[in-house]
């Protein structure tokens, strides 16, 4: 029998390639505060999702579309003065949830599927599932490599990094689409909804161990795999929901770095980053 | 003598609103000019258009005889420290080596030359010891010089610095100011926007009084006295 064919292993490998793709894009989007304007990006997936499978295209493009028209239209409103972003977020957001949802209803038969859709489902991850989330982690790597000095630079200070001449714009948008499709991505091992907890937290826990870029990005993508690893083998062992296994691992994590960072200041160890 | 800053009868602002209107100011390199009106009277815009971030709707603007936007190349700009994320885990000398990115491009690795660029203008603002700590973790007076020393790394022929003594310390005041008149020396022209009247007399060659449009622009002798002030501030300007 081949490797692949178990499902366990295929689970085991998918759990790996999404903890680090999910740490990896946490560091931007928890260093841009985009945690918000993510977990959007989650719930207008879902419909992107629902709508791709009822007219029987790949899900992971109806994602991707209904992702980018979120993704764009958010851009285009942090563009312009007086516009109150996190309110156009928030209703997205709702507008998502309530469009998949109505989605759902027009179908009879479909309940199964939505909690797939929803949490995930990584006992089920095919071997193309596999391939396109490691092409999808050497794509990210790629573009969050080439683009570290602009987008380091955004981040800091954008007035800084117009006045040099780097475009925001362009850049916002490879962001919030590499997001997009990170999202997409995560569908498979921990559905739309539970994404957003891989991809924040391992990020935001490995953000209170260092000030350091290159060492938070590090620990970003261990937290990120050891979520996955761990609340798989917490799944099989108690037989409980994995995507839900693997978030409530994330947030744990998070939870321990956390009273450890609060501990060591108690101490007096080490200053906690603000 | 060629100039570095040249409007004529210029009005600025966004989507066809003016913000700015009758700008006439000319810059020469080696010059401090220093931008003066009460909170949002155009200051910053004035700075940003010297970059073609803002639109010119009438007049000639030029930058080093040119449109401004092609001419940021050789300008720099120092932002207010609290426009930019305190927070963010960036160390001192990776900040200043922001100045070089233009120079290094992308992707290349820094070399030699840009080090050593990183560490003259650390140097120059006194923060050589500062290098390795976290940006966020300066007071608002250090902040404010790794951002001159940031901009200067980058070998600027005109240097644009939006309000530098904001929340400014002393020490830093007075580290900023003796950097400041080196590198006019040096023939690097200043444009410096502050609300502080006694610190642009001192420091300026030239003097650009705006609030809505420009009410005077010249030495400081003539543009900070009663007359002009009033125009600016209002008749109830307190001199």
């Amino acid at each position: 029998m081949n490797w692949w064919d178990d499902a366990l292993h295929r689970a085991t490998a998918e759990v790996v390639l999404a903890g680090a793709l999910g740490g990896l894009i946490g560091v931007q989007v928890v260093l841009r505060r985009l945690s918000f304007f993510t977990m959007a990006l989650t719930h207008a997936t879902f419909p992107g999702v629902v709508a791709a499978s009822i007219i029987g295209v790949n899900i992971m493009l109806g994602g991707v579309v209904a992702g980018a028209v979120v993704a764009l239209g958010v851009a285009a409103l942090t563009r312009r003065r007086g516009q109150d972003a996190a309110a156009a977020t928030g209703v997205l957001l709702s507008a998502g949830f309530a469009l998949g949802a109505a989605l759902v209803a027009t179908q009879s038969g479909f309940s199964r599927d939505l909690s797939s859709f929803l949490v995930g489902s990584i006992l089920t991850v095919s071997p193309q599932d596999l391939l396109t989330t490691a092409l999808v982690l050497a794509v990210v790597a790629l573009v969050l490599l080439a683009g570290a000095r602009p987008l380091t630079q955004i981040a800091f200070d954008r007035a800084g990094a117009q006045a040099s001449g780097v475009s925001l714009g362009a850049w916002d948008i490879v962001l919030l689409l590499t997001i997009e499709v990170v999202v997409v991505t995560l569908v498979p091992a921990v559905g739309t909804i539970l994404a957003l907890s891989l991809i924040v937290a391992p990020a935001a826990a490995a953000r209170l161990w260092s000030d350091r870029l290159a060492v938070i990005t590090a620990l970003a993508v261990l937290f990120g795999i050891g979520s996955g690893v761990a609340g798989l083998w917490v799944s099989t062992q108690w037989n409980v929901a994995a995507g839900a296994s693997i978030s409530l691992t994330a947030t744990g994590i998070l939870l321990v770095s956390w009273m450890g960072t609060r501990l060591r200041m108690r101490a007096g160890l080490k200053r906690v980053p603000a | 003598m060629s100039t570095a800053v040249e409007y004529r009868g210029v009005s600025l602002g966004y989507q066809g609103k003016p913000a700015l209107t009758d700008v006439d100011v000319t810059l020469h390199p080696g010059q401090r000019l220093a931008l003066v009106g009460p909170n949002g009277a155009g200051k910053s815009t004035l700075i940003k258009s010297m970059l073609g971030l803002v639109d010119v709707l009438h007049g000639d603007a030029a930058v080093f005889g040119s449109d401004p936007k092609s001419a940021r190349g050789r300008a720099g700009y120092v932002p207010q420290t609290d426009s930019l994320d305190a927070d963010f885990p960036i160390s001192v000398r990776r900040v200043v080596m922001m100045g070089r990115y233009r120079r290094i491009g992308w992707w290349r690795p820094a070399r030699a030359e840009d080090r050593r660029a990183v560490a003259d203008a650390l140097d120059r603002v006194g923060l050589t010891d500062k290098a390795g700590h976290r940006f966020g973790t300066l007071s608002g007076g250090q902040q404010q010089r790794v951002l001159l020393a940031r901009a200067i790394a980058a070998e600027p022929r005109l240097l644009l610095l939006d309000e530098p003594f904001n929340g400014v310390d002393v020490l830093s005041q007075e580290a900023i100011v003796r950097v400041l008149r080196e590198l006019s020396a040096e023939g690097t022209a200043l444009v410096i926007s502050t609300h502080d009247l006694t610190m642009a007399g001192e420091l300026a060659d030239l003097v650009c009084l705006v609030n809505g449009r420009q009410w005077a622009a010249g030495p400081p002798d003539e543009t900070l006295t009663a007359g002009p002030l009033r125009k600016a501030y209002g008749e109830r300007a307190v001199l």
